[in-house]
C-alpha cells in the first residue's frame, strides 16, 4: 500500500537524519575536510529535528507510529543531544585522528532509532528503533580501533545488548501470543490479569531495563562508558537512556496489566539502582566510570518517579501526570547537562584519553578556570543543588514520590543524595583544593577547543536556565503527558 | 505588611552584583580588591542599617515585605519579608562582613579575588536565609550558602582543611536533604511553600496535621537546624570546620552562620509545629543543657585555642536553643538576644584568635605564654571579649543568658539550675586559657619579638569591644525591636498562653502576690498535649 | 522641695572613678606617676566628695528612702524591667562614706606603696574600676543591678590579684579567685530568678514591700519556705563573696595581690559585699528562720576555723588574712541573729581597722624590702615607729580592747548572739573563743614583728620607715579605728547608740526583742567584761609564747594540720577540679566526642566506602559473568511480579487466589 503523505511527514525527522548519515558516507571518499561533514551532520540534525513542525498529530502508517507531543518532545530531545554531540566530537575526532564521515553517520542512525522508538506506536516498530540505536550504538563505542579497551567495551556491549535484546524480543513473542496484538492501543485494554500478559511484559522491562542500566541490568555500564570514545559516552548516558525511558512510559503507563506489583517492581529496582549506582561510584578513580555509575544512580532517581506513575496510574488529583511530567524534565536536564559534562572530560581526556583519571584534574581551577568552573556546575546539577537543573528535577521527583505517598522511597532517594555528594564534591575539591602531583604533563590539554567551548557555553546556559525558570518546560511536560493521557 | 521599595532585594543582591563586579573586573592588584570588596560589604551594612528605620517598632508581622512569582509549577514564589528578629540577623550579618574582610587584610595572601568573591557570595546566601519568606526559597538560599562556605575553608583553610570542608558540606546536606523532603511534604498538605499563608492556614485550623506527621515533619526541620546550630550530640563538624578555616570564615560561621540553625528553629519549627515542638521540648532542653556543660568541659581541656573557642560555641549556643524551647516570652527574646550578643564576643574571639596566627601560626596554646609582655594592647582586647564571652554584667554576653535563664527558670527551674552551671565553667575554660597565653613568663623565645596590634587591628578591636559594651548596656535597643517578634512566634506555637498565666504583663512587672507554681503548669504542659 | 543637686544625679559618685579608671586605662601608659596620681585621686577624691553631699542632701531631704531610676538597662518587654535604678538610704550611706572614704585613703597610700612598681597606671586604672563597681553594688536599688557590681568587684579583684602576671601563683590566686566567685554567683543568680518567680519583679523596694506583709515564707517549695530557699541562695552568693566556709579558699591566696589591694578589696570593702546583701535583704531574712539560723552557724564557724588557721601562719599577710575571714564571720554571726546593725557596725569598724592593719603590715613589708615571712623580722618596733604604734592601735582595735573601736562592735555582736534562739548561748560560747584566738594571733604578730630581736640581716635588709603619704593614711586609720567604736557607746557606759538609732529605720530599733532594757544592761555589762577577759588571756599567751623571742614552731600534729589550712585546698583539687579535668579530658573529649560520636560519623562514611568497594567487586569486567547477572536480575523482577502466584503456589489453602 502506498503511504500516505500525512504518514511520510510523521517519520520526517527520522528521514532527514538517515538520509543525512546515508550522504555523509557517500561524500566519504571526497570530502576530506572534517569541519565541513561537521557541519553537515549538524545541519542535518538540526533539519530533522525542526521538520517535526511539519509533522502531522496522530497515528500513521495504519497505528505503527504515534506522533503526539510526547514523541515530539523526545525527537527534540534526541535531536538535540545529537547535535551537540557531533559539535562535541568534532576536536576529539581531529585529536584521535578517526574518520568523521562514518561517527557521524553512525550517530545519526542511531539518533534515527531513536526517533523511532520514542514514536513507537507498535512494540514491533520499537524493536526496530531499539535495534537501529542499539547496533549503531555498538559500532560506535568500538570506533578507536587502536584502542583494546575500546573493542572490548564494543564486544561486551554488543554480547550483552544481543542478550538483552533477546529478552525483549521474547516479551513481544508472548504479548502476541496472548493479545493476538503487538499494537499499544489494544494492550492497553487487555485483560490485565493475564499472567503470560504480565510474563511478556516482565521481559520486555528486562530488554529496557537493560538499555537504560536500571540494576542489575546495569552490569555493562561501566566498562562500556568507560571504553568508548568519550563523545560516544555522552551519547549513551543522554540519548538512548531517553528514547528507552520514553518507551516504558509509554507501556507501562498505557497498560493496565500494570498491577500493584508493578508498582512494587518499580520500587525495589529504584532503590536497588540508586544504591548501585552511588555505591559504585564512590571508589571508582576513572572520572568516566564515576560518571558511569552516577548515570545509573540517576536512572534509579527516574525510576523512584515510575514507581510514582505505575503506583499513581488510577488516581485523579493528576499524580500520575506530575510524576510524568517530573520524568520528562528529569530526562531533558540529565541529558543536557550529562552531554556538557562528558564533552568537557572529552577535551580534558587529552590525546587517548590519557588523563582521565579523578587525580589529573589536581589544580584545574587555576589551570583552566572555565572549564573546572563548568565542570563543577555539572556536577552541582547532578548532586542537585539550587539554580541548577539538576535540583528542579530531583524536586519535581520529591513532590512526584511524596504525593504518591512514597515517603520512604523519598528518604531513600534523600540518602543516596548524600551518598552521591561525596564523590561529586570529590571531583570539585580535587579541581580546586589539590595540586597537581608534579609537573603538568606537557600533551594535556591546555584549554577548551572552540567547538567544546560552544557546546559547553550552552549546555551551562540550559542548566542554569532550568535551575532558575524550570515553568516552561514543565508546564510543557505536563502538556505532553495530557496529549499522551487524551490518546 | 507593606510593599514599599525593594531593599530587601538590593540587601541580598547587592553582595551579588558586587562579586560579579570584581570577577569582571581585570585589576588584580592586591589591595584594589581588597579595598573594593572592603567599600561593598561597608554599603551592604550601610543599607542594612536603613532596616532600624523602616522596620515599625512593635509590629509583629513581617515588614518590607516582596512577592513576585517565581516558578508557576510547583507554585513557588520569590517571597521576602523581615521581621524583628531576622532584621537583627540581617544586620550582624552585615555587620561581620567588613569585619571578616579586613581580619583577611594580612592573613590571606593567595588566589585573593576568588576569596572576596566567596565572601560575598556567603554574604548573599546568608542574607537571603533570613530574608526568604518561601519556604522553597529559603531551602535554595540555604544550600547556596554552602558552597562559598566550603570553598572558604577547603582553598584558604589550614591543614586539614579538605577534611574539614566536606565533612561540613556532608554533614549540613545530610540535614538539609531530610528539610527538603518535609518541604515538598509540607507542600503537598498545603498546597503551597509561603510561610505566612501556611501560618495562615494552620491557625485558623484549615490545615490541621496528624499527631505523627507533625512530628516527622518537625524532626525533619529540626535535625537540619539542630545540625547547623549545632546541639548535642550533631555538633562534631564544628570544631573542625573552625580549626582549618581562614579566620574570616571562623568569624562568618560562628558569627552568623551557627545563627541560621536557631533561627530556622524560631521561625519554622515552633510555628508551623506548634504541637510536636512542645512535644519535643522536654528531649530538646536536655540535649541543650547537656550541650552548655559538655561543650563547656570539652572546650576546658582543648590544647588548641581555636578549638576552644570552637566548643565554648557549643556550649553558648546550648544556651539560645534553651531559651526557644521553653516557650517563655523572656527566655524566647532572650534567645534572640544572645544570638547577636554571642555573634559579636564569639566573632571578635576568633579575631583575635586570628591575630594570633597571623603572627606565631600556630593555635596550640602551649605555644604561646606571656603574652602580656610582648602585646599588651592585644591581652587587653582578648580579656574584655573574654569576660564578654563569659557573661560579665554590662557586657552583650551577660544580658543574653541573664534573660534566658531567667525565664526558662520561670517554667522549669530543674533546667535553669543545670544551665547555669555553664556561667561557672565558661569562666574556668577562658580564664585558664587567657592565664596559658598571656600569663607568665615567656616560654617560646619567638613570642618575645611578637609585635603589638597594628592600627588595623586596633580599630577592628575598637569597633568590636565598643560594640559589646554597648549591646551590653543598652540592650533595651534591641529587645525593644525584638518583643513584638519573638511574642508572636509564642503565640503562634500556642505557648503563650500558658506562659501569661504565669506572669501578669505589664512594664515594669507589678508587685503581685506569687501566681500559681509556675513550674507544675509548665512541667504538665511540656510533658502533656 | 529642696534641690538636690548630687542625689539627682547620683550616678556622678560611681561615674567618677569609671571615668578616671578609663582615662588611666587607655591613655595613662606612659604619663608621669603625678598625671597618674592626679586622675586616680582626684576622681576618687572627688567622688568621695560627691558622697558627702549626697549624704548631707540625704539628711536635709528628711531621711527617707531616696530612689531614682536613671535608664532602662535590661528589658524583656511586657514582661521584665531592669533599669539601672539607685537608691539612697541609712544603709547605703555607711557603705557610701566607708568605701569612698577609706578608698580614698587607700588611693593615697598606694602612690606611696606602688611608687616603685611596673604597670603604675594599669594599677590605679583597676583600683579606680574597683571603686565604680563598689559603688554601683552599695548604691544599686535593684538585685540585677546589685549583681553588676557584685561581679565587677570580682573581676577587679581578679585583675589585681593577678597583677604581677608573670608571676603564676599570682594569676593562679586570681582564677582561683574569680571562678570560686562564680560558683557563689551561681546560688545568688538563682536566688534572684526564684525571687523574680516568686515577686515578679527585682527590685529592692518592690520584693522587700511583698515581702514584708507576705506569707511566702510558709508557701512550701521543696519542705522549705521559698523565702528560706531564696535566702540561702543569695547566702551562697554571699559565702563566696566574703569568704565563708566553704567558699572562703581564694582569700588567702588573693594575698599574692599587691597590699594595699589586700587592704582595700580584700579587707575593708569588697568582702564585706556580701554582709552588706544579707543586711540588704534582712526582710527576706527575718522571714526565714532556717536560713538565718544557717548564716549565724556558718558565720559562727567560720570565725573559729579561720581563727585556728590564723594561729600558726608565718606569713604576715596570710595572719592578716585569716584573720578577714574570721571577723567577717563575726559579721555573718551577727546577721544571723538579727543584730543585722551590729554587723554592718562591725563591717563599718573592721574596715577601718583592718584595712589599717593591711596597710601597716604593707608598710613593713615596704621597710623589709619585700619580706612577708614574720620569722625574718623582729624588734621593728624601735626603727619604724609610726608604722608600729599604728598597727599596735589596729591590734587592739580588733582584739577588742576598750576604747577602740573592735571593742564595741564585738561586743554588740556577742551580745546579740548571747541573746538569740536557738543554741544562742553555744554561738556565744564559740564567739568568744574565736575572739581568745583573734587576740592571740594578732598579739603574735606583733611580738613577732616588733618585738625580740631582729632575726634578719641588717646588712642587707634596710629598715625605713615609709614616706608621708603611707603614713599619714596610717594615722588618719588609727585615729577611726580609735573613735570609730564611739558611734555606738553601750547604754552602761551611759553613752548612746547613735549608729543602732541612724540605722533604725532599716532594722529597727531594737534588735535583741524580748530583753527589758534593765536586765540588757547589766548583761552587756557582764558580757563585755567577758570579752575583754578573752582579749587579755589572748594577749598573755602571747606574750608568754613570743614576746621574749622563739624558735619557729616545728610541723607537728595539730600545728602541721592548722599550718597547712586542714588540707582544704588540696581536698577540693583532689576530690572537684582534679576528677572534673581528667572525666573532660580523658572521657568527655577523647572518648564521648573524638571517639564515639565522630567515631560514628566517620564509620557510616567508611562503612558506606567499604559497601562501594563491594559492589565494584561485582564488576569483574568478564563478559559471562555479566550475563549471568542480567539473567539474575531477570528471575528478581519475575520473582516480584510474580510474587502474588508464588506465595499462592506455597499457601495451596488460600483459596481462589483471593488476597
Amino acid at each position: 500500500m502506498i503511504p500516505q503523505i500525512g504518514d511520510i511527514l510523521r517519520v520526517l525527522p527520522e528521514i532527514i537524519w538517515c538520509g543525512t548519515g546515508v550522504l555523509l558516507m557517500l561524500l566519504q571518499p571526497f570530502l576530506k575536510n572534517r569541519q565541513a561533514l561537521t557541519l553537515l551532520a549538524m545541519t542535518g540534525v538540526a533539519m530533522g529535528t525542526l521538520s517535526t513542525f511539519f509533522g502531522a498529530w496522530g497515528s500513521g502508517f495504519s497505528g505503527l507510529i504515534q506522533f503526539d507531543m510526547f514523541s515530539l518532545f523526545f525527537h527534540w530531545l534526541v535531536g538535540l543531544v545529537g547535535f551537540l554531540v557531533i559539535l562535541g566530537s568534532d576536536t576529539y575526532l581531529g585529536r584521535e585522528n578517526l574518520e568523521a564521515a562514518e561517527f557521524y553517520a553512525l550517530i545519526l542512525f542511531a539518533t534515527a532509532g531513536m526517533g523511532v522508538l520514542a514514536s513507537a506506536q507498535e512494540l514491533l516498530t520499537a524493536f526496530i528503533g531499539l535495534e537501529m540505536s542499539s547496533i549503531s550504538s555498538y559500532v560506535l563505542a568500538g570506533y578507536r580501533r587502536d584502542s583494546i579497551k575500546s573493542s572490548e567495551s564494543a564486544m561486551k556491549y554488543f554480547l550483552l545488548g544481543s542478550f538483552a535484546t533477546a529478552f525483549f524480543l521474547y516479551g513481544i513473542a508472548m504479548v502476541y501470543g496472548v493479545t493476538g496484538s503487538t499494537n499499544l492501543a489494544t494492550l492497553a485494554t487487555a485483560d490485565s490479569h493475564s499472567t503470560m500478559l504480565r510474563l511478556g511484559l516482565t521481559l520486555i522491562l528486562v530488554g529496557l531495563g537493560f538499555k537504560v542500566a536500571i540494576a542489575p541490568f546495569q552490569i555493562w555500564t561501566p566498562d562500556v562508558y568507560e571504553g568508548a570514545p568519550t563523545p560516544v559516552t555522552a551519547l549513551f548516558s543522554a540519548g538512548p537512556k531517553a528514547a528507552a525511558f520514553a518507551l516504558l512510559l509509554r507501556i507501562f503507563a498505557g497498560i493496565d496489566a500494570a498491577t500493584t506489583y508493578w508498582f512494587w517492581a518499580f520500587w525495589i529496582l529504584a532503590a536497588l539502582t540508586m544504591f548501585v549506582g552511588n555505591l559504585g561510584a564512590l571508589v571508582q578513580t576513572n572520572i568516566k566510570r564515576v560518571l558511569a555509575y552516577s548515570s545509573i544512580a540517576h536512572a534509579g532517581y527516574i525510576l523512584v518517579a515510575l514507581a510514582a506513575v505505575t503506583f499513581t496510574k488510577s488516581d485523579v488529583d493528576g499524580g500520575a501526570s506530575r510524576a510524568y511530567a517530573a520524568v520528562l524534565f528529569y530526562l531533558l536536564s540529565y541529558a543536557l547537562v550529562s552531554v556538557g559534562a562528558f564533552t568537557i572530560i572529552s577535551d580534558l581526556g587529552g590525546r587517548g584519553e590519557r588523563y582521565l583519571n579523578v587525580d589529573d584534574f589536581a589544580g584545574l581551577g587555576t589551570r583552566q578556570p572555565f572549564a573546572a568552573a563548568a565542570l563543577s556546575l555539572f556536577l552541582f546539577s547532578f548532586l542537585g543543588l539550587p539554580i541548577t537543573a539538576g535540583f528542579f528535577g530531583k524536586l519535581y521527583i520529591f513532590t512526584a514520590a511524596i504525593q504518591s505517598k512514597l515517603i520512604w522511597l523519598a528518604v531513600l532517594m534523600a540518602i543516596n543524595s548524600i551518598i552521591g555528594a561525596y564523590y561529586y564534591l570529590r571531583i570539585v575539591v580535587v579541581m580546586y583544593m589539590h595540586d597537581h602531583k608534579g609537573p603538568v604533563p606537557a600533551d594535556a590539554p591546555a584549554g577548551l577547543s572552540i567547538t567544546t567551548a560552544v557546546v559547553v557555553a550552552v549546555t551551562v546556559l540550559a542548566t542554569v536556565y532550568l535551575g532558575l525558570a524550570p515553568s516552561h518546560v514543565i508546564g510543557l511536560a505536563l502538556t505532553q503527558h495530557l496529549m499522551l493521557s487524551a490518546r | 505588611m507593606v510593599a514599599s521599595g525593594h531593599l530587601l532585594s538590593v540587601l541580598i543582591f547587592f553582595p551579588a552584583v558586587g562579586a560579579l563586579a570584581l570577577l569582571l573586573l581585570k585589576n588584580d592588584d592586591e589591595l584594589f580588591i581588597r579595598r573594593i570588596t572592603f567599600l561593598i560589604s561597608l554599603v551592604e551594612f550601610l543599607f542594612s542599617l536603613a532596616l532600624l528605620w523602616t522596620v515599625p517598632i512593635g509590629a509583629a508581622g513581617y515588614s518590607l515585605e516582596e512577592f513576585h512569582k517565581w516558578i508557576a509549577a510547583p507554585p513557588i514564589n520569590y517571597h521576602l519579608g523581615v521581621d524583628g528578629i531576622s532584621m537583627f540577623l540581617v544586620i550582624l550579618t552585615t555587620f561581620l562582613m567588613p569585619i571578616s574582610v579586613l581580619a583577611s587584610w594580612k592573613g590571606v595572601h593567595f588566589r585573593l579575588k576568588e576569596f572576596h568573591v566567596m565572601l560575598l557570595l556567603l554574604e548573599v546566601g546568608v542574607v537571603g536565609v533570613f530574608l526568604s519568606l518561601d519556604l522553597f526559597l529559603f531551602f535554595v538560599f540555604w544550600e547556596i550558602m554552602l558552597i562559598p562556605m566550603a570553598f572558604l575553608i577547603g582553598i584558604w583553610g589550614h591543614d586539614r582543611r579538605i577534611y574539614a570542608a566536606v565533612k561540613f558540606v556532608l554533614y549540613t546536606m545530610a540535614g538539609s536533604i531530610l528539610m527538603l523532603v518535609g518541604i515538598v511534604w509540607l507542600y503537598n498538605s498545603t498546597g503551597t511553600f509561603d510561610l505566612p499563608t501556611i501560618q495562615h492556614l494552620l491557625q485558623t485550623g484549615v490545615l490541621v496535621l496528624p499527631a505523627r506527621t507533625e512530628m516527622l515533619l518537625f524532626l525533619a526541620f529540626f535535625v537540619a537546624f539542630a545540625i547547623k546550630v549545632p546541639l548535642f550530640p550533631l555538633h562534631t563538624w564544628l570544631p573542625d570546620a573552625h580549626v582549618e578555616a581562614p579566620t574570616a570564615g571562623s568569624i562568618i560561621l560562628a558569627g552568623v552562620l551557627l545563627k541560621m540553625g536557631t533561627y530556622g528553629m524560631i521561625r519554622f519549627c515552633l510555628p508551623l509545629f506548634p504541637d510536636a515542638s512542645h512535644k519535643a521540648a522536654p528531649y530538646v532542653g536536655v540535649l541543650a543543657i547537656v550541650g552548655i556543660i559538655y561543650g563547656a568541659l570539652v572546650a576546658l581541656v582543648q590544647p588548641n585555642l581555636k578549638k576552644l573557642v570552637a566548643y565554648s560555641s557549643v556550649s553558648h549556643l546550648g544556651f539560645v536553643v534553651l531559651g526557644i524551647f521553653a516557650f517563655q516570652n523572656i527566655a524566647m527574646q532572650g534567645a534572640v538576644y544572645q544570638m547577636l550578643a554571642h555573634g559579636i564576643s564569639t566573632g571578635a574571639l576568633f579575631l583575635l584568635v586570628g591575630m594570633l596566627y597571623d603572627r606565631r601560626h600556630t593555635f596550640e596554646i602551649s605555644e604561646y605564654g606571656g603574652l602580656a609582655t610582648p602585646m599588651p594592647r592585644l591581652a587587653a582586647f582578648f580579656l574584655f571579649i573574654s569576660l564578654a564571652s563569659m557573661g560579665l554584667p554590662m557586657l552583650n554576653g551577660f544580658v543574653g543568658e541573664f534573660l534566658i535563664l531567667l525565664g526558662t527558670y520561670q517554667v522549669n527551674w530543674k533546667w535553669a539550675a543545670w544551665a547555669a552551671t555553664g556561667v561557672i565553667l565558661s569562666a574556668c575554660y577562658l580564664l585558664w586559657a587567657y592565664q596559658r597565653v598571656f600569663f607568665g613568663d615567656i616560654t617560646h623565645a619567638k613570642n618575645r619579638e611578637l609585635p603589638d596590634t597594628s592600627a588595623r587591628e586596633r580599630w577592628l578591636l575598637v569597633t568590636m569591644a565598643v560594640l559589646t559594651l554597648w549591646m551590653g548596656v543598652q540592650s533595651p535597643f534591641f529587645t525593644r525591636r525584638i518583643a513584638a517578634a519573638s511574642h508572636k512566634v509564642l503565640e503562634q506555637s500556642n505557648g503563650y498562653q500558658m506562659h501569661e498565666a504565669l506572669v501578669p504583663g505589664a512594664t515594669p512587672a507589678l508587685p503581685g502576690m506569687p501566681a500559681a507554681n509556675p513550674a507544675e503548669l509548665s512541667t504538665e504542659r511540656l510533658a502533656g498535649r | 522641695m529642696p534641690l538636690h543637686p548630687i542625689l539627682d544625679y547620683l550616678w556622678i559618685i560611681p561615674l567618677l572613678p569609671l571615668v578616671g579608671s578609663a582615662i588611666n586605662g587607655l591613655l595613662g601608659s606612659n604619663w608621669s606617676h603625678k598625671t597618674v596620681n592626679t586622675v586616680a585621686l582626684g576622681s576618687t577624691g572627688l567622688s568621695f566628695l560627691c558622697a558627702l553631699e549626697a549624704v548631707r542632701e540625704f539628711f536635709v531631704s528628711g531621711q527617707i528612702l531616696f530612689r531614682k531610676e536613671f535608664f532602662d538597662w535590661i528589658v524583656a518587654y511586657n514582661d521584665l524591667r531592669i533599669g539601672f535604678d539607685l537608691q539612697l538610704d541609712q544603709l547605703t550611706v555607711v557603705m557610701l562614706l566607708v568605701v569612698t572614704g577609706v578608698g580614698f585613703l587607700i588611693h593615697i597610700y598606694s602612690t606611696g606603696y606602688m611608687a616603685h612598681e611596673g604597670g603604675y597606671y594599669r594599677f590605679f586604672s583597676y583600683l579606680n574600676l574597683f571603686m565604680f563597681f563598689m559603688l554601683i553594688l552599695v548604691l544599686a536599688a535593684n538585685y540585677v543591678l546589685l549583681f553588676v557590681g557584685w561581679e565587677g568587684v570580682g573581676l577587679c579583684s581578679y585583675l589585681l590579684i593577678g597583677f604581677y602576671f608573670l608571676k603564676k601563683s599570682a594569676s593562679d590566686a586570681g582564677n582561683k579567685a574569680f571562678i570560686v566567685n562564680r560558683i557563689g554567683d551561681f546560688g545568688f543568680m538563682l536566688g534572684m530568678f526564684l525571687l523574680f518567680r516568686t515577686f515578679h519583679s527585682l527590685d529592692f523596694q518592690t520584693i522587700f514591700a511583698a515581702a514584708a506583709k507576705s506569707s511566702v515564707a510558709v508557701e512550701p517549695l521543696g519542705s522549705f519556705g521559698i523565702l528560706t530557699v531564696a535566702c540561702l541562695l543569695l547566702f551562697m552568693g554571699a559565702t563566696g563573696k566574703s569568704a565563708q566556709i566553704p567558699l572562703y579558699v581564694w582569700l588567702p591566696d588573693a594575698m599574692e595581690g599587691p597590699t594595699p589591694v589586700s587592704a582595700l578589696i580584700h579587707a575593708a570593702t569588697m568582702v564585706t559585699a556580701g554582709v552588706y546583701v544579707v543586711a540588704r535583704s534582712h526582710i527576706l531574712f527575718t522571714h526565714a528562720p532556717t536560713a538565718m539560723y544557717t548564716v549565724a552557724v556558718i558565720g559562727c564557724a567560720t570565725a573559729f576555723f579561720a581563727a585556728t588557721i590564723g594561729l600558726v601562719q608565718s606569713d604576715i599577710k596570710k595572719v592578716l588574712a585569716y584573720s578577714t575571714v574570721s571577723q567577717l564571720g563575726y559579721m555573718f554571726l551577727a546577721c544571723g541573729v538579727g543584730a543585722f546593725g551590729a554587723g554592718i557596725f562591725h563591717l563599718m569598724t573592721h574596715a577601718f581597722f583592718k584595712a589599717l592593719l593591711f596597710l601597716s603590715a604593707g608598710s613593713v613589708i615596704h621597710a623589709m624590702g619585700g619580706e612577708q615571712d614574720m620569722w625574718k623580722m623582729g624588734g621593728l618596733a624601735s626603727k619604724i615607729t609610726i608604722t608600729f604604734y599604728c598597727m599596735l592601735a589596729g591590734t587592739i582595735a580588733i582584739a577588742g580592747f576598750p576604747p577602740f573601736a573592735g571593742f564595741f562592735s564585738k561586743d554588740a555582736i556577742l551580745f546579740g548572739a548571747y541573746n538569740s534562739e536557738p543554741g544562742g548561748k553555744t554561738l556565744y560560747a564559740v564567739g568568744l573563743l574565736a575572739a581568745v584566738l583573734t587576740s592571740f594571733y594578732m598579739f603574735r604578730l606583733i611580738f613577732l614583728t616588733f618585738f625580740s630581736q631582729m632575726r634578719y640581716d641588717p646588712r642587707k635588709v634596710h629598715v625605713h620607715e615609709s614616706p608621708a603619704n603611707m603614713t599619714v593614711p596610717l594615722i588618719i586609720l588609727a585615729l577611726l579605728s580609735l573613735v570609730g567604736g564611739w558611734l555606738a557607746l553601750p547604754s552602761f557606759w551611759g553613752g548612746k547608740d547613735y549608729f543602732a538609732d541612724f540605722l533604725a529605720p532599716i532594722f529597727g530599733m531594737d534588735e535583741v526583742a524580748g530583753v527589758d532594757r534593765a536586765a540588757a544592761h547589766s548583761l552587756e555589762l557582764i558580757l563585755s567584761g567577758v570579752a575583754v577577759a578573752a582579749g587579755v588571756i589572748g594577749l598573755l599567751v602571747a606574750w608568754k609564747m613570743y614576746a621574749k623571742g622563739a624558735k619557729q614552731g616545728t610541723s607537728t600534729g595539730l600545728h602541721k594540720l592548722l599550718y597547712h589550712k586542714y588540707y582544704v585546698d588540696e581536698l577540693y583539687q583532689a576530690a572537684i577540679v582534679g576528677p572534673l579535668v581528667w572525666l573532660s579530658r580523658n572521657i568527655l573529649w577523647k572518648v564521648v566526642d573524638v571517639g564515639v560520636i565522630d567515631g560514628t560519623v566517620n564509620g557510616i562514611a567508611h562503612g558506606t566506602t567499604a559497601v562501594g568497594d563491594t559492589v565494584r567487586q561485582t564488576q569483574s569486567g568478564n563478559t559471562r559473568s555479566y550475563a549471568v547477572w542480567v539473567v539474575i536480575g531477570a528471575i528478581v523482577v519475575f520473582g516480584i511480579i510474580f510474587w502474588p502466584i508464588l506465595r499462592n503456589a506455597f499457601t495451596p489453602t488460600v483459596i481462589g487466589g483471593v488476597r
